[in-house]
């Protein structure tokens, strides 16, 4: 591994200070269980290194009924995964944490850090977006706020500005009658997903025609890909097996495969629509039960 | 009488002797090795499959602040290595052409790794790139170019072996199919990559520090390579961290860089291959393509099998002689085959040299023939349990031996049992007749048995021994050439000196393997260790037991062949109640006067004399076989293809009698059954014109402690007449019957024949979808 400058800033002034002091040539590091990898690999070498793991600031999860629920970027996977809140509230979350990789990779590395690098096969952006959550970024005396579903661009790039970190997840209550689970093909339990599909289905009261529905995949494009004609399939329905089926369908011709080891551009778009109606036909269930 | 009845160690569970400092941490591996003064050592490795080197600019690399040494492979002076004596075709550092990708070119050793690293990216190699030949078939098309300018038709070794007369027994079946197999390329996937510290004491003394199941290959080999007499080179074997079929024992680039580089700075020099350096260089298992073609009866009796083998054996002849001759020379096992003929080619690619596996050879042409087996069965109309318990070897009354077609001696086979048992403890019956799909969920069940040799019997050095040195407070030093990689052998060794001596396991201390000290020994692969280094371990101990006999004899006056020792006594055969202690009886023999040494020496010759012939497959390749059956549940998802063995599985091994039964059942877990099951529905290289496009751990999928399923272990005990104590090999051959078990129950559940390995999700899934 190359030589560089290391840094470990405790609160996240001192980070945002490094940042904007040394902004392209740094990079900051929190679970490092992705960026150690290309580290070593030689595919990517910083000159700067701020480690931002010990900002102990921003390890939470809080939740009221009003904002939501708030999670730091420094939480580790395990944490959301096991936090009663989260299983009470937020179920998929805990489900998706808990088959996101091994237990020694969900016990070290961080949400942020995982949303940060922008693998389009990372787990928890599709269930966000399908959650409609939003990311706080912070650069030194500034914050902004994000859509998750904006924050990516391209494959392993996201729309940090080079003095900006993420600071803060921000998942809204969901509606009353919404449904949200995610299911991933994986070889065994904590693999990557060859592919994933986030689902979401919000039911009305009155009459259980579906009144939103929202569709994230993982590992189906170059980013998370959010697929809205497949949501149109749904919204405005009385939902059924075939409506859930039609959506995989048409979610699988917006979905943009590429082959690689673990699959072809072909069976990946199979798989699409068999994720798709899996994750949803769970979430209708979860709408349902209210 | 049970057997297990007359020991008092052996045969007991007994903890592993290196347990501790294992799960400690104190245990210290080759890359824990730091001597005073030591530098780094890195490999500058071609980015070309196949291309001639023409020049090579070290000079920038050495003005690299930091580093201290260079080498090429001129510095070797012309010097090639080899698997045996004729085979010699690689050279430590390639010196006018690379033939695989990332074959090392030079090396350069610098006060740490990273910079070590960096000089070898300031190294300067001039190569014209040549045409790769990535498959076997186009290698072995005529006017194709060669890997190899003095092998013509690439060819890296072939058999032609024929029994029997197969056509006219085809003439004579009722029915006769042929199918074609393939294997993939698979990696061990070791825990610890390949490393070694190498120093010189002084200018003609080498000492090395390396991790190898074999340390007496880098012992001979390093000797030639520096010229050194075999007296002054010492091969210190440190802990092990796994071995998983014998691969372990090759020299890789870094194994002849780090003495070179060492020799030129006067300083000990380390080099640890990163796993990317492991997965996407070092020796892999065989792709092999199989064609094989079965006459049976009405019954479904096997009357003749004829295959076709070719394999992918890589750039350089490394060990494929041995694994092309056990893929075949074991057809006969355990079945009864009275017809067998084989044509075996294994072809040089430009792809990274293939080599031995657990399950070496074996694990090829059973998962052919037990897969096809079914196919067979399926179409008689023939229960798969049925038709293997109808052409099962027998197992042969004491005192007699059954001989196959190709003079295999078999003096136990407990197959038989094994389908047996598999088939009750899978409710095998039941199984098959339950309903197979709910849901997008299968279910299915399915069965293989398969044999193994126990301790390959090759030319050259076979023999094993031991030294057992009894202290004067009645502990016991022993040594020996055998390595314990892992499976447990240094329990054992210990466990049958104690078991010999009266003692109990922690009296007995072994030594790890120094060239220096203990006896030369091939080491571990071909799952020989228990058969020959414990034959030999077994002698020493009785030979160190006849010398304190005699001290013993004395005080009451007797022949020495009238007493024993058990439980820490010499006693008087016919009246136990004349006894001496151990302690005694050790003080009274070390200290008679003049003063006495007790060193019992043992030899074992079992792995020597009548070896195989190569040319016409004939003669024992083993001391003995062990034998399996396994039978396993898995469960597929229809719509994706995803296919896992659930924990419904039984594994039954006849391993003659088990010395340390916990250690025979967990290296049938986790060094069998999870490598087989991987072997079936996981592991792959996936390789792009000669780049291997997978190599880490991620991308390479295998199953992990969590996830993977589990076993039951069933021992079938057969007291082998040719194995100390009863024994054979254990588990390397139930690593054989996992994926022809797990093939067939994907059969079985969905009616879809996976024929080439592995049962990966998309080939499951268009498989299915062809239905």
């Amino acid at each position: 591994m190359r030589e560089f400058e290391y840094f470990a800033p405790k609160t996240v002034k001192e980070a945002l200070s490094l940042l904007s002091q040394y902004e392209e040539e740094a990079e900051i590091i929190a679970g490092g269980q992705s960026l150690l990898v290309i580290m070593r690999q030689g595919l990517f070498t910083p000159k700067y290194l701020i480690d931002v793991k010990g900002i102990s600031a921003l390890d939470y999860i809080n939740r009221d009924e009003g904002k939501g629920l708030r999670i730091g970027a420094l939480t580790i996977h395990r944490a959301i995964e096991k936090s009663p809140i989260i299983q009470r509230h937020f179920k998929v979350l805990s489900e998706m944490e808990g088959n996101l990789a091994t237990i020694q990779t969900r016990n070290w590395g961080t949400i942020g850090g995982n949303l940060c690098h922008g693998d389009p096969a990372g787990d928890p952006a599709p269930v966000f977006i399908a959650l409609m959550a939003k990311l706080k970024l912070a650069s030194l005396g500034q914050e902004r706020i994000m859509e998750v579903e904006e924050f990516s661009k391209d494959y392993l790039e996201v729309a940090l500005e080079p003095n900006e970190m993420l600071v803060e997840i921000q998942v809204p209550t969901p509606p009353p009658n919404t449904g949200t689970a995610y299911e991933k093909l994986t070889v065994m339990k904590g693999d990557m997903g060859i592919v994933g599909a986030a689902v979401s289905i919000t039911l009305s009261s009155e009459d259980g025609v579906c009144k939103d529905a929202r569709i994230a995949l993982s590992n189906a494009s170059s980013i998370p890909l959010r697929v809205r004609e497949a949501e149109r399939q749904l919204i405005g329905k009385v939902l059924n097996d075939d409506l859930l089926a039609e959506a995989g369908q048409v979610a699988s011709e917006e979905a943009e495969t590429t082959s690689d080891v673990h699959g072809s551009a072909e069976y990946r778009r199979e798989m699409v629509k068999v994720f798709v109606r899996r994750a949803a036909r769970k979430a209708l269930e979860r709408a349902r039960a209210g | 009488m049970a057997k297990e009845e007359k020991h008092s160690v052996i045969g007991h569970p007994m903890p592993r002797v290196d347990a501790r400092a294992k799960v400690t941490g104190r245990a210290k591996y080759a890359a824990d090795i730091e001597l005073p003064d030591m530098l780094w050592g890195k490999i500058k490795r071609s980015p070309y499959a196949h291309a001639r080197i023409l020049n090579i600019d070290t000079s920038k690399a050495e003005r690299l602040p930091g580093v201290k040494a260079v080498t090429t492979g001129k510095d070797f002076g012309g010097f090639r290595w080899g698997w045996i004596g004729t085979t010699r075709d690689e050279e430590p550092l390639a010196v006018t052409k690379v033939r695989y990708m990332y074959e090392g070119v030079a090396a350069v050793a610098a006060i740490d790794e990273d910079i070590a690293e960096e000089a070898c990216e300031l190294i300067e190699v001039e190569y014209e790139p040549l045409p790769g030949l990535f498959d076997p078939f186009e290698a072995m098309k005529e006017g194709a170019l060669l890997v190899h300018e003095d092998r013509p038709g690439n060819i890296t070794t072939e058999y032609h072996w024929n029994f029997g007369d197969v056509e006219k027994a085809f003439a004579e079946s009722y029915l006769v199919r042929e199918d074609n197999f393939k294997t993939p390329r698979m990696a061990k996937g070791y825990i610890e990559p390949p490393a070694i510290v190498a120093y010189w004491p002084d200018t003609d003394h080498l000492t090395v520090w390396i991790a190898k199941g074999s340390p007496y290959f880098p012992y001979r080999i390093l000797a030639r390579c520096f010229n050194l007499p075999l007296n002054k080179v010492r091969v210190i074997q440190p802990f092990i961290g796994a071995d998983f079929g014998g691969t372990k024992n090759d020299m890789v680039n870094g194994d002849f860089a780090a003495p070179m580089l060492a020799k030129k700075t006067g300083k000990p020099v380390k080099i640890v291959y990163t796993q990317f350096e492991e997965l996407a260089t070092c020796l892999r298992r065989h792709p092999v393509w199989i064609t094989i073609k079965t006459g049976v009866t009405k019954d479904g009796i096997l009357n003749a099998i004829q295959t076709r083998l070719v394999a992918d054996g890589g750039a350089y002849t490394r060990m494929s002689p041995l694994s092309l001759y056990l893929m075949g020379c074991c057809m006969t096992l355990p079945y009864k085959l009275p017809n067998f003929k084989t044509d075996a080619y294994c072809i040089f690619t430009n792809n990274p040299s293939s080599a031995a596996m657990r399950g070496h050879g074996i694990y090829h042409t059973r998962f052919a023939a037990d897969v096809q087996m079914d196919m067979i069965a399926e179409e008689l109309g023939i229960d798969p349990v049925e038709i293997r318990l109808r052409n099962a070897i027998e197992n042969p009354e004491p005192g007699e031996i059954y001989h196959t077609v190709n003079k295999l001696t078999v003096g136990s086979c407990g197959v038989k049992e094994c389908i047996e048992k598999v088939a009750q403890a899978i409710n095998w019956q039941e199984r098959k007749e339950a309903e197979k799909i709910d849901g997008y969920l299968a279910h299915g069940v399915g069965v293989a048995a398969g044999a193994y040799l126990s301790g390959a019997r090759l030319t050259g050095h076979n023999a094993a021994a031991a030294v057992v040195r009894i202290c004067e407070d009645g502990t016991v030093n022993l040594l020996t050439g055998a390595s314990d990689v892992g499976q447990g052998s240094d329990t054992i060794m210990s466990a049958i000196v104690a078991e010999v001596l009266g003692l109990e396991l922690k009296d007995v201390e072994i030594k790890r393997v120094d060239t220096d000290y203990t006896p030369a020994d091939p080491g571990s692969f071909g799952s020989r260790v228990t058969v020959y280094a414990g034959d030999a371990t077994k002698r020493a101990a009785e030979d160190a037991k006849r010398q304190l006999l005699k001290f013993a004899a004395k005080e009451f006056g007797i022949k020495p062949e009238a007493m024993d020792i058990k439980d820490k006594k010499a006693f008087v055969k016919a009246d136990h109640s004349k006894s001496i202690p151990w302690l005694k009886l050790v003080k009274l023999a070390c200290y008679t006067t003049p003063g006495n040494v007790i060193i019992g020496k043992g030899v074992s010759t079992r792995g020597v004399g009548q070896v195989p012939n190569w040319e016409t497959g004939e003669e024992d390749v083993g001391a003995n076989y062990s034998f399996t059956a396994e039978a396993n549940e898995v469960e597929v998802d229809l719509e994706t293809g995803v296919v896992k063995c659930t924990d419904n599985s039984v594994i039954a091994h006849d391993c003659g009698f088990p010395l340390n039964p916990p250690a025979v059942e967990t290296q049938v877990q986790g060094g069998a059954y999870h490598q087989g099951v991987a072997a079936a529905l996981y592991e792959e290289f996936k390789m792009d014109n000669g780049l291997t496009t997978n190599p880490n751990l991620v991308d390479y999928t295998r199953p992990r402690a969590y996830e993977a399923p589990m076993t039951k272990v069933i021992h079938v005990i057969t007291n082998d007449p040719f194995g100390p104590f009863g024994a054979k090999e254990a588990s390397e051959g139930s690593c054989c019957t996992a994926p022809p078990a797990v093939i067939n129950a994907i059969h079985d559940a969905t009616g879809i024949w996976i024929k080439e390995l592995p049962a990966q999700p998309e080939k499951v899934f268009w498989a299915l979808k062809q239905l």
